[in-house]
């Protein structure tokens, strides 16, 4: 039974070193059209509805994603369901008109390593800062007032070069051409600090860095555990000490089956890693065990089972993952994905009671 | 004169030049076309599926000899046209209906290639007619269904029921995809499940009738 009342701000950082806290700290996310469904099932507003009654405890305050040409958008055909976009990293996709998934990726503008070298590293160094550094300092005046863990996020260096170079290019130059790869994981990287770095130096002190990178897929890693440590475990160092220099702490979203880094990327610095994708084979009451003293783990419950609507099965899923979690102290919930439209309102109200009634130390 | 087994090997390694050097060489000698890709490359790719499967090798070392295997591909089709030699097996591919994810059916469907099935690859957001279509037309032995969404996963489903309702008695169903299970393929009545590219020539050589 709890004695005191926490912050998010202190419970998020207790669990990530491990100390006791009051209960699970909390946050999600979800699908566009899930928060459509559940409008029309009863939600009032949109996903702050959402998240103030799950009782997340985390607010963002700007996002790092360095393009060579940012803000370009160009609607280069489409049709009654697609529109094909020339983006702002120079590549060509097709995307869903009015609906989220992921697109087709058509072509990259950056193909070759004379592209990279010629157009894309020179128009990377000499694009403006896009981050809004008066946004990211009222957000944190605002998750501060409300006792919220404010973080800083962004995009890792293996997720920008896939959306850089497409991943065919990619991965077949981590073998053929690692120095190209080397540089655009380093010129990334530092593009990443520089722009974060300008909301440190207006005052913002935020409790954490969250970096998205999708390394893995639901067989393994992308490349093996040896050419990520060669190639892109040097950026995460980096992005971790740099994060840990300010006084922040450092977790790492990636999907997929990561269960053959996860020693590297606690020697990379990660204190937490999310979302710990369960369809992918990953599950905390496997690992926490074994890594649980040593990285914090936040989410791994199940979207396809939410997606069943039956509470007994997402309460069987809830309770034996948090005893798993939380017997580490460093546990945190959030779906292991985004949530889907396929669950209903009232199973993410039943949802929100078994982590209330699962999640309290 | 390079032995089969060399270009098995140097596929598998995804030594390009080597791989193009070696069928050449084999060819000059006189070993026929046929031999070069059954006795060549199919059982090199053969091993880059089995060696992904169990994790010893990853995507990047897949894709380098998926890349060498069609540079020797290319020295060899024009050869086999002529003499009238294709593939013994046709396969459909494609991403179900409202999912444009491609990544991994690419995958695939390289490694059906790699295993000299001819393939129809007919892209993303594919609807179920167009599966039908497809395999009528081309007389297809297998087709191949992905998906990555779970909110595709209905699509799929659509899309065997339709093929199954379509009359064509040769035509086995596979599926695959992030949110798909052994489970999931029991219950929508698709004939096989892939949990990974290196798996999947087995799984459509199985169902076919070869011993994989």
């Amino acid at each position: 039974m709890p004695t005191v009342t926490m912050t998010g701000c202190e419970r998020v950082n207790r669990m990530l070193a491990r100390q006791d806290h009051d209960r699970v700290p909390r946050h999600d996310t979800y699908w566009p059209e899930t928060i459509a469904r559940w409008q029309r099932e009863g939600l009032q507003w949109d996903q702050t509805d959402a998240l103030r009654l799950l009782g997340s405890d985390f607010q963002v305050l700007c996002w790092a994603w360095p393009a060579p040409f940012p803000g370009h958008r160009e609607v280069l055909a489409q049709d009654a369901e697609t529109e094909t976009v020339r983006d702002a990293w120079g590549g060509v996709g097709r995307f869903w008109k009015g609906r989220s998934g992921t697109p087709e990726h058509i072509s990259f503008g950056c193909d070759s390593r004379e592209a990279w070298e010629k157009t894309y590293r020179p128009a990377l160094l000499a694009a403006p800062n896009p981050i809004n550094t008066q946004l990211a300092a009222l957000r944190f005046r605002e998750g501060r007032q409300l006792g919220k863990w404010t973080y800083l996020s962004g995009v890792e260096a293996f997720e920008a070069l896939r959306r850089l170079i497409g991943d065919e290019t990619c991965l077949v130059a981590m073998i053929e051409d690692p120095d190209w790869i080397r540089d655009i994981v380093q010129v990334h990287t530092d593009l990443v600090i520089r722009h974060l770095e300008v909301v440190l130096a207006a005052g913002v002190q935020p409790a954490g860095l969250w970096i998205y990178g999708d390394m893995a897929y639901n067989h393994s890693t992308m490349c093996s555990p040896a050419m990520y440590r060669d190639l892109v475990w040097p950026s995460h160092k980096r992005l971790a000490d740099w994060a840990h220099a300010h006084g922040m702490k450092f977790i790492y979203h990636t999907d997929g089956r990561v269960t053959g880094v996860l020693d590297l990327l606690i020697a990379a610095g990660v204190d937490c890693l999310q979302p710990i994708e369960a369809k992918a084979g990953m599950d905390i009451r496997l690992f926490a065990p074994t890594h649980g003293d040593r990285l914090a783990m936040f989410g791994n419950i199940d979207v396809m089972k939410m997606a069943t609507n039956d509470v007994a099965v997402l309460e069987e899923e809830i309770r034996t993952k948090f005893a798993a979690g939380m017997a580490t102290r460093g546990y945190a919930y959030h779906s292991d994905h985004s949530v889907p439209p396929s669950v209903s309102w009232a199973t993410y109200q039943a949802i929100v009671g078994l982590v209330q009634r699962y999640g309290t130390y | 004169m390079p032995l089969l087994t060399d270009l098995s090997a140097a596929v598998a390694a995804g030594k390009r030049i080597d791989t193009i050097r070696i069928t050449q060489e084999l060819l000059a000698a006189g070993t026929s076309p046929q031999d070069v890709v059954e006795q060549g490359l199919v059982p090199g790719m053969a091993n880059v599926g089995e060696l992904f499967r169990r994790n010893e090798i990853f995507v990047p070392e897949m894709l380098v000899a998926a890349r060498a295997m069609k540079e020797a591909l290319k020295l060899l089709e024009p050869l086999l046209a002529k003499a009238g030699i294709k593939p013994k097996y046709t396969v459909v591919i494609g991403t179900v209906q409202g999912d444009l994810h491609d990544i991994g059916k690419n995958l695939v469907a390289m490694m059906w290639k790699g295993a000299n099935f001819a393939v129809v690859d007919l892209g993303t957001n594919v609807s179920a007619d167009r599966y039908v279509a497809a395999a009528r037309e081309h007389n297809a032995n297998v087709v191949g269904l992905s998906a990555l969404l779970t909110t595709t996963m209905p699509a799929m489903k659509e899309t065997v029921r339709l093929l199954k309702e379509a009359n064509l008695p040769n035509v086995k169903i596979m599926v695959g995809g992030a949110p798909i299970t052994q489970a999931f393929a029991d219950e929508i009545g698709a004939d096989g499940y892939s949990a990974d590219a290196g798996s999947a020539v087995n799984i459509a050589l199985k169902l076919v009738g070869e011993a994989a």
